[in-house]
């Protein structure tokens, strides 16, 4: 454990000093009967912030959500809202806004009672409430529909509605669950771009769920990779995209080539093939994976790679195929040669969930359309093999499964 | 037969049709439609005064306000009853809810003469509770006390059977919205649940009425069927026409039928006003 949270904070970019936490959940762990589904989780969100927790289903998600929203109790742990321990505290006196992934709308209220109902169960007067809805209804452009009911408005609609409805009452964090899940791709990707843009607007800390990644990348200013349970990486979206701290952050967020290395006094190898890196992480003889995304991979003719990469192995390709905006190559690298880390017994369930895991000498490349139409391969060929950028991870010990 | 089968084929008309139909309607002519319509073809034989002076009698309008009173406040009772079981049980799963939902629901399947005898059993001066309270003075038996107690253990499950269906397929996270945005359960139930529950609780309510209003077996027993003090519509008849009194019972009986029609239509062409807004 120890071992991969240094790590982490080694990814991490030098980053400038947030304000403090208008959010956070502390070492909260869950368990419905004997089964554990959350276990010491931890993160903060920041003022303004948008969070977004990824994870597949059955990573504990949603239980992370309805715990911050009181709908739970954690067995462990605190949420602490504003610097208020609400942990003891029921839903009601929480203040937090959760938009449910059916949204929840009342269905006998048009969408100004929608809206207004917050404030209404608080007794304030006519005249403000009023006066509130009326802001919140442009400010959701949804002034023309104010008499309806939630069945006669769209899904984009309903939602804004129940956006509106938590805004209402200036909830102290907002909680979105799978909020694009009941709808069709391309309303989903209008929706996120104007709800994000609304949050900037607005400036309430969020989270989301969502097990989408690239709703994830795109949605959150830091997200939260979820695993079974616990947090596997927190950061930008940058950042664990492009220095995911575990194979699974890898592997879950795109595609992900990995590679078994040990660690040489200035390099890395692989079977027979070296690459050359400084570092000063690993001891030399350690056994570590090197992960790198197929659009990492940068194919050369002949025995030279392409300027400013790190040569990896020449290789052969295998296969080719056209998937829209680029094409993928399979490709098995040349590397024969003592493994010594092949007897490293990582275990292969940690790995078997993800679908394109390629087996440990094949790789996947992926070449931009420019690029494959310029260079011709064949199946085949032999090429060059190079790295524009890789991480090098430490063997999965420590994480799940072990402690 | 093969020459309907064929004609089907050679015309595009489907004999059949008009042939289930009719036989249908024919079927449902003895049955139904006659017995109904002599109601109103006997009472009103002798023109309307005649109907309307049998209905003005003092027992005749007694027995009707009796009946629609105690009915009343069986229907009060049991759609606040239902409301409550609905809820408990389908909101908490413990040991013995199934059991319980069946007792609920078993008065539906008890003869309604049985139901009086248990009630007369139970509250009568020499039952096991009414022998205690007789020598202070309070006999419920034989009042119009007995007569609801009597409408709500007959019409006990209809109320609550409309409503539960409704409580176990409302979305438990209208609710769960209710209480982040900040109401208490008290303010989730009267603004959120309650109103989706409208339509069913008018049914329930229109339904455990007619059923009440028409209450006969049990009544007959707990009511002493005195008239002018405990005789609801449905004796009156009865009496009326145990003493030959055909006119004056019929009477009744045509306002008891069209009252009926009249809670089926509610039921029927509202069906939409009560489900959605």
């Amino acid at each position: 454990m120890k071992a991969k949270e240094t790590l982490i904070r080694k990814h991490e970019e030098p980053e400038p000093a947030r304000p403090a936490a208008a959010a956070s959940v502390v070492g909260i762990s869950k368990r419905f009967g004997k089964a554990s589904v959350l276990e010491n989780i931890s993160f903060d969100v920041a003022e303004g912030e948008v969070l977004v927790l990824l994870g597949a289903s059955g990573s504990g998600k949603t239980t992370i959500l309805r715990i911050i929203a009181g709908l739970e109790m954690p067995y462990t742990g605190k949420v602490i809202l504003h610097g208020r321990d609400v942990t003891e505290l029921p839903a009601r006196e929480r203040g937090v806004g959760v938009i449910f992934q059916s949204y929840a709308l009342f269905p006998k209220m048009t969408v100004e009672k929608n809206i207004g109902y917050g404030l209404r169960i608080r007794k304030h007067k006519r005249k403000e409430i009023r006066e509130t809805v009326n802001e919140l209804l442009s400010l959701v452009q949804l002034e023309e529909h104010r008499k309806k009911y939630p069945s006669q408005l769209s899904g984009g609609q309903q939602q804004r509605v129940a956006i509106a409805r938590t805004l209402a009452y200036k909830p102290e964090v907002l909680l979105f669950d799978e909020p694009f899940g009941a709808l069709d791709t391309q309303t989903r990707v209008h929706l996120r771009r104007e709800i994000r843009a609304l949050l900037k607007k607005v400036n309430v800390p969020s989270i989301f769920i969502t097990h989408d990644q690239e709703e994830a990348l795109e949605l959150g200013d830091r997200v939260a990779v979820l695993n079974v349970g616990h947090v596997e990486q927190i950061g930008t979206p940058f950042e664990i995209y492009n220095h995911p701290a575990t194979e699974y952050v890898a592997t879950f967020l795109g595609a992900a080539n990995v590679l078994e290395a040990t660690v040489r006094k200035d390099f890395l190898e692989v079977g027979s093939a070296r690459i050359p890196v400084e570092q000063d992480k690993f001891r030399e003889g350690d056994c570590v994976k090197i992960v790198f995304r197929p659009e990492d991979v940068a194919l050369n003719r002949g025995d030279l790679p392409p300027s400013g990469h790190a040569r990896l192995a020449s290789g052969r390709i295998e296969e080719i195929s056209f998937v829209g905006a680029y094409e993928r190559l399979r490709l098995r690298l040349d590397v024969s040669g003592a493994d010594e880390c092949k007897a490293d017994d990582t275990p292969y369930y940690l790995t078997t969930e993800t679908p394109e895991r390629p087996s440990t000498k094949s790789i996947i490349a992926t070449r931009p359309k420019p690029e494959a139409s310029t260079t011709r391969f064949q199946v085949g060929e032999k090429v060059t093999v190079a790295l524009t950028s890789f991480t090098v991870l430490p063997p999965q010990k420590g994480t799940k499964g072990t402690n | 037969m093969s020459t309907i089968a064929a004609m089907r084929h050679v015309r595009g008309f489907d004999v059949a049709r008009p042939l289930s139909i009719g036989t249908l309607v024919f079927l449902m002519l003895p049955l139904v439609f006659l017995p109904l319509a002599s109601i109103f073809i006997f009472g009103t034989s002798n023109g309307l005064d005649k109907f309307w002076s049998a209905l003005m009698q003092p027992e005749a309008i007694f027995a009707l306000k009796l009946s629609m009173a105690t009915s009343f406040w069986a229907t009060v009772f049991n759609v606040i009853f239902g409301l409550f079981a609905a809820y408990v049980l389908s909101r908490y799963n413990f040991w013995g809810r199934n059991a319980l939902i069946v007792t609920i629901s078993l008065p539906t399947a008890i003869p309604t003469a049985v139901a009086g005898f248990a009630l007369l059993l139970l509250w009568g001066p020499y039952g096991t509770l009414g022998r205690l309270f007789t020598p202070h003075g309070f006999q419920i038996m034989f009042t119009a006390g007995a007569i609801i107690l009597a409408n709500i253990f007959v019409t006990f499950p209809l109320a609550f059977g409309v409503i539960k269906p409704v409580f176990d397929t409302m979305s438990r996270s209208l609710e769960e919205a209710s209480a982040t945005i900040g109401a208490t359960r008290w303010q989730t139930f009267w603004h959120v649940t309650l109103p989706s529950l409208r339509g069913a609780i008018v049914s329930g309510a229109l339904l455990t009425f007619a059923r009440a209003v028409g209450e006969f077996g049990s009544t007959i027993l707990v009511s002493g069927n005195l008239a002018g003090r405990t005789q609801t519509a449905p004796l009156y008849i009865f009496a009326k026409f145990n003493e030959g009194q055909i006119e004056a019972a019929n009477a009744i009986a045509i306002v008891l039928a069209l009252f009926s029609f009249l809670i089926f239509s509610v039921l029927f062409f509202a069906r939409d006003w009560l489900d959605v807004d």
